[in-house]
């Protein structure tokens, strides 16, 4: 492990000095200038209110980029006004500083086509989105809902006049043949989501809503008992509730026939229909054949070195000027296989708007202005940075007891210097703080930052004791009463938690617990998660509000390691796994009362008390605070948000709304 | 020397077909199979999987049978259709996967190739008729550091010199602007300056055994009798030296030439990966990483075969060149 970091650090130290060689010449850079000259210079003429004359297509090519405005005066494309929707329903994206202008790239690393949602994230557009807090939603694909009184009757209206990237007009039709074809189906690889049950209060009985079409641009959504956060839950689950109809009536093996829609898959390359409807059902904005409401869509394969989407010439948002968004022309994807690529192509120039876990603050601060970019940072909803799950259900009776002894928590919590830790793992940039809700996101608590977080090695010790961990071996470790061993295993999937592993070994080894870390592939964790082999992981907690995404903190299936097969349990209905007791049972039980809440206020007391009961337990123990994802961007590039929430339930980047994003000349 | 290439070839047939099981063997050593390794990776990226989807999704891949029958399926498919199976990290069919990289994984193992034997053997016999002068030990010194160098650590160092005098890191093997465009006179002259710094480090360490080689070959041939006799017919030095020593000398590297075939088709990885290059190195490992399992058989298989063939072509060739191994040939 050590010759390994040393490794680390030479390539690392090398790394240093060509950004800091590379950045002092970074004005006589040749390449990346050329390449941005280019679009700049048409940008140059065709400005806004020069083009009006000049151009010669009238007002229409004074609100279209200029790319588009030649197009449509060749007659390749109809008018601008043609392709925006009806005038009243044309949605205004609000711009976040200043009115941008046309023209240039967003130029980005990614790893290829299984990076597929760095781009799929940012070029979302939902039926409804969340807002500016995450506390609601709002319109987005659809122009405006009606809701009846008890939650069960949801009236949504779409955008007349509204297009697919094809020029295909987008209806009700394309939501009912999404319904009716694809997800009840469950075509494309994903169950029928849990937002479109409904629950009732009395029995528990789980009813699917029913969808009906009203005219072209209505539909309804018809819930049997009430669903006050339909429309949040559909935001989470389900961002995309439509599909464009006519191209999926062509490959759909209900509609052309299995042995057709087989032979359409071979010839798009594919082995077998159902990867085949997965990739084009699910994974739509890779295909260049797939008309989406992207704003950008995509042009070429995605497997190739450099990903390239370009304008959707039929999107249907405007900025409060009325240009027809997005300003950037294109996004441009390229490949990269080493993640120190991203920082280094950063750092020249060559990628434009770029994101950063916290551990590349130092180096991406550093060179902020030899690098012409700044770094903006957004506040994760995560509970911490570095801590560990400890799972409740765990094989060995012995440890799974102490596990749940929450005396024992309180000593591992207590026994591990967070000071140090958030020193030397996350640059200090992360408080030494408890595992714990963030102020200004639902469910904070007041204090609990605080809760056993104090550096008491004594305190520790002396709780272990309690326990009945007296016994030491020759090592002078502890042992459990009937002479076996007490070991804790860290289990981790990247070796770029080795510092801090080690660190946490060597305080759980000082209070005389034997600890291993143990890495193994990301596969291999995952198969281990599902056999129940995890005893200790250190992977972080996440969430927004209990009520959108619960699995972090509700144990409703595997993958979260503090609930074990307790999850198990609940995925299974109660077949399988482990059936929870105590305080994991109430969560379950606060959980159900929230699936049939009749109030948004009653679902946020019961998230709130779930919240407590973490708090209480301290199932998952946390020794350095959030850190914040870091964008960094060219200084060129305007209208980029600097106070939003990295979540991905708020679909990450795309929270900023990147239509709006432009780059100065 | 047709009959012995023939039992050469035949008995080529069941090593290859050993590999094979070894190969898919290996494969499957390593616990998880594509499908949890792919969700491991869409959970990171906020897409959750229950198991249900990830048994559907195994079941759809074959990956739920047993696994000398996926060895059966996929060798019976090889056999009957050509075909190799079917890549899950591209999806798309194996051949399409290796084919799309073929081309620039050939350009740069070739020109490395040739820069590795045009820089090598003249400097090998240079050091070894100049023995012990001030440049046989400059050339020397130079090929041991570039033998002790890792490659991965020299591509950094070299990409921090060309960021320092050119401002451009030189990552990849086009600039921006050339990936997708068509082929033209500057995308070529693009390629050719992006080849630089990778065809000197793949093929520095090369270069640097070849120089010792030559020149312990050239040393050795330099003093045989035939060289004398020709020196005392009053043949010029120029004459002497590449009509006989050198030629003799090429043998080991005609021998082993073979052998470099594999390294010709994927390339190297480490440094390719560093340097970001788009050739089949970096593919092979990612299939490998990522469990896909087809593509990686596939690509362990080819190897292998090549290797067999290299080592049937470098017989051959040194038959061809070697007049003393003719004859042994046709002696028998």
């Amino acid at each position: 492990m050590l010759r390994i970091q040393r490794k680390l650090l030479v390539v690392l130290l090398v790394i240093f000095s060509i950004i800091a060689a590379g950045c002092t010449n970074n004005n006589n850079s040749p390449a990346p200038s050329n390449e941005a000259g280019k679009p700049s210079n048409e940008n140059k003429s065709a400005d806004k209110e020069e083009d009006k004359g000049g151009g010669g297509t009238g007002t229409a090519a004074a609100k279209e980029a200029p790319m588009l405005a030649k197009l449509a005066a060749d007659g390749t494309l109809p008018p601008l006004a043609e392709r925006l929707p009806v005038q009243a329903d044309v949605m205004v994206e609000p711009v976040v500083d200043e009115i941008g202008r046309y023209g240039g790239d967003w130029t980005m690393a990614w790893t290829g086509p299984g990076d597929k949602w760095s781009v799929g994230q940012p070029t979302e557009e939902a039926l409804f989105r969340f807002n500016k807090d995450g506390s609601g939603v709002e319109p987005n694909v659809a122009k405006s809902y009606e809701v009846n009184e008890d939650s069960t009757e949801f009236t949504i209206h779409l955008r007349e006049g509204m297009k697919w990237s094809d020029g295909k007009p987008f209806t009700a039709d394309d939501v009912l043949f999404y319904w009716e074809h694809m997800l009840t189906k469950e075509t494309f690889g994903k169950a029928i989501y849990d937002a479109y049950y409904s629950v009732d209060p009395v029995t528990g009985d789980k009813a699917l809503a029913t969808v009906t079409k009203v005219d072209d641009y209505t539909f309804k959504v018809v819930h049997k008992y009430p669903s006050v956060q339909f429309l949040e839950r559909v935001a989470i689950d389900n961002k995309w509730f439509f599909a464009p109809a006519h191209f999926h009536e062509t490959i759909l093996p209900e509609l052309v026939g299995e042995d057709k829609a087989l032979e359409i898959a071979k010839q798009w390359g594919f082995e077998d229909t159902n990867a085949f409807l997965k990739e084009t059902g699910y994974y739509y904005w890779l295909y260049p054949q797939i008309p989406t409401l992207r704003p950008w869509v995509a042009k070429n394969d995605p497997n190739g070195d450099q990903f390239i989407m370009e304008r959707n010439p039929y999107y249907w948002k405007t900025d409060p000027e009325g240009n027809q968004l997005p300003y950037m022309d294109r996004i441009v994807a390229t490949k990269i296989q080493d993640p120190s690529q991203r920082v280094l192509g950063t750092l020249a120039g060559d990628f434009n708007l770029s994101t950063f876990g916290a551990q590349d603050f130092t180096v991406l601060k550093e060179n902020e202005k030899k690098g012409d970019y700044r770094v903006i940072t957004w506040q994760q909803p995560a509970w911490m940075t570095s801590g560990i799950q400890l799972n409740q259900t765990i094989d060995d009776p012995n440890l799974r007891k102490l596990f749940q002894d929450i005396r024992f928590r309180e000593a591992l919590s207590l026994g591990v210097n967070r000071t140090e830790i958030t020193e030397i793992v996350t640059n200090g940039i992360a408080d030494p703080i408890q595992a714990s809700v963030q102020e200004g996101l639902v469910g904070y608590q007041e204090g609990w930052a605080d809760q056993w977080s104090g550096f008491d090695p004594d305190r520790a010790n002396a709780l272990l004791d309690e326990i009945g961990l007296t016994k030491r071996d020759k090592n002078n470790f502890r042992l459990f009463p009937d002479g076996s061993d007490v070991t804790l295993t860290i289990m981790d999937s990247s070796e770029e938690s080795a510092n801090y592993t080690e660190l946490l070994k060597k305080y759980y080894e000082d209070m005389g617990i034997k600890t291993n870390v143990k890495l193994v592939d990301q596969a291999t964790l995952q198969e281990l998660k599902y056999s129940n082999q995890v005893p200790v992981s250190i992977e972080n907690i996440s969430v927004v509000n209990v009520a959108y995404r619960p699995d972090a903190l509700v144990p409703l299936r595997v993958l979260t390691p503090w609930y074990g097969l307790y999850g198990l349990y609940v995925s299974s209905g109660g077949k399988e796994g482990i059936k929870p007791e105590g305080d994991v049972a109430k969560i379950l039980e606060y959980w159900d009362q929230i699936k049939a809440a009749g109030t948004t206020e009653e679902i946020n007391r019961l998230g709130d008390e779930i919240v407590k009961l973490h708090m209480k337990n301290q199932w998952v123990i946390g020794y350095a605070g959030p850190t914040p994802t870091l964008i960094a961007a060219s200084n060129k590039m305007g209208n980029i948000p600097e106070d939003l929430i990295w979540a991905d339930e708020f679909r990450s980047l795309g929270a900023a709304h990147p239509a709006q994003f432009y780059l100065k000349p | 020397m047709l009959q012995y290439t023939l039992k050469r070839i035949l008995l080529a047939i069941p090593v290859v077909f050993f590999i094979s099981v070894i190969v898919f063997y290996i494969i499957q050593l390593p616990p998880g199979d594509y499908v949890s390794n792919y969700a491991a990776e869409m959970s990171v990226a906020g897409e959750g999987f229950t198991q249900e989807d990830m048994a559907a999704m195994r079941a759809d891949l074959g990956l739920d049978r047993p696994v000398y029958e996926q060895y059966f399926i996929w060798v019976q498919d090889i056999v009957l259709h050509g075909d190799f199976g079917f890549s899950f990290n591209y999806n798309k069919p194996v051949l399409a996967v290796i084919e799309q990289y073929m081309g620039l994984t050939l350009t740069v193992s070739l020109v490395t190739m040739a820069f590795q034997y045009l820089v090598a053997i003249p400097i090998g016999i240079y050091c070894a008729v100049k023995q012990y002068s001030i440049g046989d030990y400059f050339f020397s010194g130079l090929s041991f550091l570039g033998m002790a160098t890792p490659h991965f650590l020299m591509a950094v160092i070299l990409m921090f010199l060309s960021y320092t005098w050119f401002g451009d890191p030189l990552l990849g093997l086009f600039s921006a602007e050339y990936v997708n465009a068509p082929w033209s006179m500057d995308k070529a002259i693009d390629l050719a300056k992006h080849m630089v710094i990778p065809v000197i480090v793949i093929g520095l360490s090369g270069t640097a055994d070849l120089i010792r080689v030559m020149r312990g070959q050239m040393l050795d041939e330099l003093n045989k009798p035939n060289v004398v006799t020709a020196r005392a017919k009053g043949l010029s030095e120029r004459k002497i030296l590449f009509k006989y020593p050198t030629r003799a000398a090429l043998n080991p590297i005609v021998s082993t030439f073979g052998w470099s075939l594999t390294s010709i088709f994927t390339g190297s990885t480490i440094t390719a990966i560093v340097l970001n290059l788009p050739i089949q190195g970096p593919v092979m490992f990612n299939a490998l990483l990522g469990q896909d399992m087809y593509l990686a058989g596939t690509w362990l298989l080819f190897m292998a075969l090549l290797t067999v063939l290299g080592t049937l072509i470098s017989d051959i060739l040194l038959a061809w060149l070697d007049p003393k191994i003719r004859t042994e040939f046709r002696g028998t």
